[in-house]
């Protein structure tokens, strides 16, 4: 379990990581936190001619308020964000999300781009940025563009990322203080990728749900927003949910999948239960 | 196929290498630069056993490419205990509690508890038990480890 | 032997820190990749990608011209060696086993070429490069397409590899079951496991000097795997020397050396270089030898007071390709009822070969036996309406009742599972229990408590001819520190601090003053290392015995030079004195010195220095015995298992070290929850592993193992020389069904649970929902190529083929019985792997005599003859009591016929003229 040859380059700023991106004509692969790519590599399931480290590109790191929202830059590793006081305040589920993403050791390494990138669909941070209405700057020697990321999952490990293209910086809208955090995983073991996972939040006003962002993980292809129920909640009071009749729509947009460890319908199965035990429970409602 | 040419800082001495860039840092660690002490248990980031201080922090070193260690500081568990012999409290409390069988392991979860017990902020027993959870032990049914654990965090019984 | 009056410092029984562990937590150990040689290559292996097919082309010509390869080699380059991959019990195959693959490929992974380059990462670019072509074949996965499919192996009449029951319906106990008051079945099949060891295989071979071989090797005991290098090649033992200091883990895998490990050491002679190979971790779940993937159908008779009638089991276990001894697995049935009052028990046990990577022994490699006896006498308690512990009451053998002999003629004398039981019923409060369990349920959460009880036979000294004694030689040195070179071996067992106690208690020195030695096989003597639970009683008898002996040389030397008498001589830490008229101390040193250096002061006739060595031949057999209790709750909403207390009570005898002794159970019972809620390794339909990486095969956590009680109330000492009793296996053998117990007891509400381990939370939801979330079944692979190659059986017979030995055998002429006097080599194929011996006929009119030779032994019968069929009978005592029947058949110029052996089943039997 060596990796196949392959020429390093190591990069300090987004420009000249683009014009390598740019000349190696997608026979080029970054290299984050490294925590997925170096076993695909190791099992030399991942062969690319070129390998361009990004990880000593100082603009790519950090966290800051920005106009309406958090700009986060996607070489923040995945302790960072739970160590990080202003996305403590301001985006509690996703410190509650990167918090379930591997291992401490493996946080040490990862970045929260990395995994955003990857779009591994049983992963935490690309449901919860797609839950969460965030979206991701790419650039490229051509320019720079905005992509939602409920747009940029296309399939497993497939986004709408060019083979020349890099993510600069992920954006998250701001939500109202008092948001509720949703978040279950339903994990084998602490650091495994989820058998079903529920991320998101709700806001609540005057007792009924004001704003609902709400996403699945190990769900589907991709990570899945549940439009359905979130369209549901909306004005919905607190005091009088069916939360049964909102599981039931919670995972009528998924499209899970039989695999070694579970299958479509017990992951169907345990969704339901769960989205019901956990909106439940954050709103202060016993389950149905 | 490209190499490259690095320095960095072993359990306090320096190194110079040329490394290729496909080698990882934990088969540098060991074949190159000769601490054994630093275990291959699975070479895909889940077993634990390859765990070394990088800049102070736990991570996985057939996870980094050696070249990326560049100018870093890196600490295995060759270099926690004193000069004399005298073991790392972490060491210590390891061999009291019975945490090792095989050893295989050992060096990972020796370098985890190293990292977060050896600031200034100490780890509390539940963050330890979190992190220990990135470590696979068949031997020892992490008897022994949870309780070493429990006991560098303050906690023990 | 004196009693010694030496007993310094209580070292046995006291949890003392272990010696090892100071080398182990500074980096200092040496395992075998640590090994690093001048002029070292490294091996990479080229791999089949498919479970079965005929190889057409290969193609090495692009891996030899990358930069850094030294060689790249096939079966062909090594076929100039003959080696016999022989089982652990040093038995030849019972169907030959390639070092690497020739013509033909049989599992995923099978390696056929082997890169040796200046690094590891260059053969792995190589070992990429070579090109295979292959006719594919549908693959034999499960253990039902090996009963129906076509012949794994060409030139075998069956899929079966190793047979043990009759294949006869028993009408007798047929009919006891039939007419019983109550009959309770289970059908119960254990996946297959990947043992794990946290360091995978490994080894340096290393050819020095004119034909010597120095082997580093990961593995279970340097003296078994040197004496099998030199058995397996046919070399001297002298000339091949394992060394194996540090080895992390191995729980049955690395007992004996495989293809890749014979592979380099071959290639390394063919290349004069010495050569590592390390295995990686895609390489250990994919091409290492696994275990278990075991079927089981329990059927129990009852009576209405749940008095045991009669039992019946019928067994299947996988054997893969090549098995490390092919194993239908006689402990199964030998210790499923050995701990119970069961009057009639009949069985019928097969193996069988499948295009899967070979069976390898694992912890406890009978455990089945425990898991299918206690889940069966749960579902039994339901169903009579006994309390599931009272019944267990009612047919576990008590110590009152021994002696005794079971059904299976094993003799029983110190087992303790119902004392076990009573102990553990002290710490755990089941009528609490009950009451906490039914209030959970009223709030829909399922609480369960499992009970089992289990024994399990140790080391042992008859039968078994690799595992019948250990040795120690323990020597003063000239500086008065001791050392001893034990038989022992540690993969984590720490037998260089137990093994020390031992020494250090009997000899009356400091335990820091002594080292154990026993990790290189040049030196010490023969003794298996780590296998069957066997070191404590076996490594620790013989420690006792060495140190003994040595006490006496010491206490007359000391008594001659200090003019005293021996018994008034006593060692204490380290130091001799003498009691009497004149008191004084002396030190070990000042005695070693003149034992070594003016050994003209010594009593006359006193040979010189300070050094005894002993081999010890333990007990026929010594038993643990234990009952465990764990308390589990099942979320109703996921099937998620949440373990929450886990009681043991062991009789363990006494304990050397117990934290040792603790650490031996703790990781054996964190292998059994493994077992039962996540490891699997299973085959897609071709064959393809769908586990190849510790992302997919699950091991457990630290979250996922509770912490575990220990008592040890019920232990009794054993009749081993110290008392000790083995605890190595025991955890992996009652964890299992006490974990099963607890999820079926929560889980009752419901009804019954799946017996398919691993009990997943996907199959456990679907009990508490009541319905099926299955996958669609797979499709089954379409037979688009011949199944056969055409050197091969063809087709039509190979689909004939019955799924048991054919015992009819086919009809010849009757042939002059005469012509069957003389010299014969016979090859009987026996639970532990095919015998060879030579025998003598002799005809007179219708009676055959003879006598078989069997390593300088001799064994007379005489007989019948009747047309070309011979019969005769054969008393033995080996390994028990028991007459073999053979029934013969004369074909030409050949023997063929079969042996009822007892209680062992049937054996296939061959035979040739000299």
């Amino acid at each position: 379990m060596k990796p196949a040859p392959f020429d390093y380059l190591v990069p300090s700023t987004i420009e000249e990581a683009c014009a390598q991106l740019a000349e190696a004509g997608g026979g080029a692969t970054l290299l984050a936190g490294g925590q997925t790519l170096m076993p695909l590599l190791a099992l030399r399931m991942s062969q690319p001619f070129i390998l361009i480290d990004i990880n000593r590109i100082k603009a790519l790191k950090g966290a800051t308020r920005v106009d309406g929202g958090t700009r986060i830059g996607p070489m923040m590793r995945q302790n960072e964000v739970i160590a990080d006081p202003t996305l403590a305040r301001e985006l509690p589920v996703l410190v509650t999300a990167a918090q379930h993403v591997g291992h401490h050791q493996t946080r040490n390494r990862g970045t929260i781009g990395g995994s955003i990138a990857l779009g591994e669909p049983a992963a935490e941070l690309p449901a919860t940025a797609v839950a969460l209405g965030a979206s991701v700057e790419v650039r490229s020697t051509r320019g720079s563009r905005r992509i939602a990321a409920t747009d940029l999952y296309l399939g497993p490990y497939a986004t709408a990322l060019e083979p020349e293209e890099m993510i600069t910086a992920i954006h998250f809208p701001d939500w109202p203080d008092d948001s509720i955090s949703l978040f279950r995983e339903v994990a084998q073991r602490p650091g495994d990728f989820a058998l079903v996972g529920l991320t998101g939040a709700v806001t609540v006003k005057d007792g009924c749900i004001a704003r609902a962002g709400i996403a699945w993980f190990g769900m589907g292809p991709t990570p899945i927003r549940a439009r359905q129920v979130e369209a549901a909640l909306l004005g919905q009071p607190i005091a009088d949910l069916d939360l049964a009749g909102l599981a039931e729509l919670a995972v009528a947009d998924t499209a899970p999948f039989d695999d070694l460890h579970a299958t479509a319908e017990y992951r169907r199965t345990v969704g339901r239960r769960i989205f019901a035990r956990t909106l439940g429970e954050r709103l202060n409602r016993n389950g149905p | 196929m490209s190499t490259h040419p690095i320095q960095l800082t072993i359990n306090g001495r320096r190194h110079d290498a040329t490394v290729e860039g496909r080698l990882v840092l934990s088969d540098f660690l060991r074949g190159d630069a000769g601490y054994t002490g630093v275990h291959v248990g699975c070479e895909h980031g889940v077993c634990g056993a390859c765990t070394v201080i990088v800049d102070g922090l736990a991570v996985r070193s057939c996870l980094m490419l050696a070249v990326q260690a560049d100018g870093a500081a890196i600490t295995t568990v060759e270099g926690l205990a004193a000069d004399d012999g005298t073991l790392h409290p972490v060491q210590q409390t390891m061999r009291d509690e019975h945490g090792l069988q095989c050893g295989f392991c050992t060096p990972g979860i020796v370098m985890t508890l190293a990292a977060l017990t050896g600031g200034p902020n100490k780890a509390n027993s539940e963050t330890l038990l979190n992190a220990l959870s990135g470590h696979i032990c068949r031997c020892t049914g992490y008897q022994g480890i949870r309780r070493a654990a429990l006991k560098l965090a303050g906690d023990a019984a | 032997m004196n009693a010694p009056h030496t007993q310094t410092e209580g070292y046995i029984g006291r949890r003392m820190a272990r010696t090892e562990d100071t080398r182990l937590l500074t980096g200092k150990g040496v395992y075998v990749d640590d090994v690093g040689l001048p002029g070292m290559l490294q091996v990479a292996f080229h791999r089949s990608p498919i479970a079965r097919g005929r190889i057409k082309t290969i193609d090495l010509s692009a891996a030899r011209e990358i930069p850094g390869v030294y060689a790249v080699l096939i079966a062909s380059d090594l076929a100039r060696y003959k080696v016999d991959m022989l089982s652990f019990f040093l038995a030849l195959p019972t169907v030959p086993v390639p070092v690497l693959a020739v013509d033909r490929v049989t599992y995923v992974g099978d390696p056929i070429a082997m890169v040796v380059a200046q690094d590891r990462y260059i053969a792995e670019d190589a070992a990429g490069l070579i090109v295979i072509e292959y006719e594919e074949q549908d693959p034999v996965v499960t253990l039902a397409d090996a009963k129906h499919g076509s012949l794994v192996h060409p030139r075998t009449d069956s899929n079966v590899a190793a047979a043990t029951g009759s294949d006869e319906v028993d009408e007798d106990l047929e009919a006891l079951l039939a007419h019983a008051p109550h009959l309770v079945s289970i059908d119960l099949t254990h996946q297959r496991i990947a043992q794990s060891p946290m360091e995978p295989r490994g080894v340096v071979a290393a050819p020095q000097g004119s034909g010597e071989l120095t082997v580093y090797l990961s593995c279970q005991g340097p003296q078994l795997a040197a004496r099998w290098f030199a058995q397996a090649f046919g070399m001297p033992a002298t000339s091949i020397r394992v060394i194996s200091k540090d080895v992390g883990g191995s729980f049955g895998l690395k007992g004996q050396p495989w293809r890749e490990e014979v592979a380099v050491v071959l290639a390394a002679q063919l290349l004069k270089r010495p050569l590592k190979w390390i295995e990686d971790r895609l390489e250990n779940l994919t091409s290492a030898n696994q275990a278990r993937e075991q079927e089981i159908r329990l059927r129990v008779a009852f009576d209405n007071d749940g008095t045991l009638l009669a039992s019946h089991a019928d067994y299947g276990i996988n054997n893969g390709a090549y098995p490390q001894g092919a194993d239908s697995n006689i402990a199964v049935m030998m210790f499923l009822w050995a701990a119970h009052k069961l009057p009639v028990f009949g069985f019928h046990a097969r193996g069988w070969y499948t295009n899967t990577v070979g069976l390898a022994a694992y912890r406890g490699p009978w455990a089945l036996e425990s898991l299918a006896r206690e889940v069966l006498l749960d579902r039994a308690a339901r169903k009579l309406g006994i309390d599931a512990i009272e019944l267990r009451r009612r047919s576990l053998i008590t110590r009152a009742d021994q002696p005794c002999t079971t059904p299976m003629g094993l003799q029983l004398e110190d087992i303790s599972p119902a004392e076990c039981l009573d102990e553990l019923l002290r710490h755990v409060d089941v009528a609490a229990f009950r009451v906490e369990q039914a209030e959970a349920r009223k709030q829909g959460r399922y609480l369960g408590l499992g009970v089992a009880t289990y024994i399990e036979p140790t080391a042992g000294s008859t039968g078994i001819a690799v595992l019948i004694s250990e040795s120690a030689h323990i020597r003063i040195e000239p500086t008065g520190k001791v050392s001893a070179v034990v038989s022992t071996h540690s993969q984590g067992h720490g037998t260089q601090t137990t093994m020390a106690q031992v020494i250090a208690e009997r000899l009356g020195v400091l335990f820091e003053d002594v080292t154990v030695h026993e990790d290189d096989s040049s030196r010490g003597g023969y003794g298996s290392g780590a296998y069957g639970s066997r070191q404590a009683v076996a490594g620790g008898g013989a420690c006792i015995r060495a140190a003994d002996l040595l006490v006496d040389k010491i206490k007359l030397m000391a008594a001659h030079l200090l003019n005293a008498k021996p018994e008034e001589i006593f060692l204490r830490d380290s130091v001799i004195h003498v009691f009497g008229e004149k008191e004084q101390t002396v030190s070990l040193r000042d005695l070693a010195d003149i034992a070594y250096g003016e050994p003209d002061r010594l009593p006359e006739g006193m040979d010189a220095g300070l050094e005894v060595q002993y081999r010890y031949r333990p007990p026929p057999i010594t038993m643990t015995s234990a009952a465990h209790a764990c308390i589990v709750e099942v979320d109703g909403d996921t099937g998620f298992v949440k373990i929450r207390r886990w009681v043991t009570s062991e009789d363990c005898g006494v304990m050397i070290n117990p934290a040792v002794v603790e650490g031996q159970i703790a990781g054996g019972l964190a292998q059994a929850i493994g077992c039962v809620l996540m490891e699997e390794i299973s085959y897609d339909p071709r064959g393809n592993p769908t586990a190849v990486t510790y992302k997919d095969y699950l091991l457990p956590s630290i979250s996922d193992v509770p912490d575990f009680e220990y008592h040890h109330g019920a232990s009794a000492p054993s009749k081993a020389e110290g008392g000790f009793r083995g605890v190595g296996e025991g955890g992996c053998i009652i964890g299992p069904p006490t974990l099963v117990n607890a999820i079926a007891d929560a889980l009752s509400p419901f009804g019954d649970i799946p017996l398919q381990l691993p009990l997943t939370p996907h199959k456990l939801l679907e009990v508490i929902e009541g319905r099926s979330m299955a996958r669609p079944a797979p499709t089954q692979p379409k037979a688009s190529t011949p199944a056969d190659a055409p050197s091969e059986k063809p087709m039509s017979v190979a689909e004939a083929v019955v799924h048991e030995p054919s015992s009819a055998l086919t009809p010849v002429p009757v042939v002059e019985t005469a012509g069957i006097d003389g010299l014969w080599k016979f090859i009987l194929s026996t639970p532990m792997g095919p015998q060879a011996f030579t025998g003598k006929l002799a005809t007179s009119g219708n009676v055959v005599s003879g006598s078989f030779y069997f390593n300088m032994d001799e064994a007379s019968f005489t007989g019948t003859i009747n047309g070309n069929n011979l019969k005769w009978d054969l008393k033995v005592t080996k390994p028990m009591s028991i007459t073999l029947k053979y029934d013969v058949q004369i074909q030409g110029d050949k023997l063929v016929g079969k042996v009822k052996m007892g209680i062992f089943g049937t054996a296939k039997l061959s035979g040739e003229r000299v």
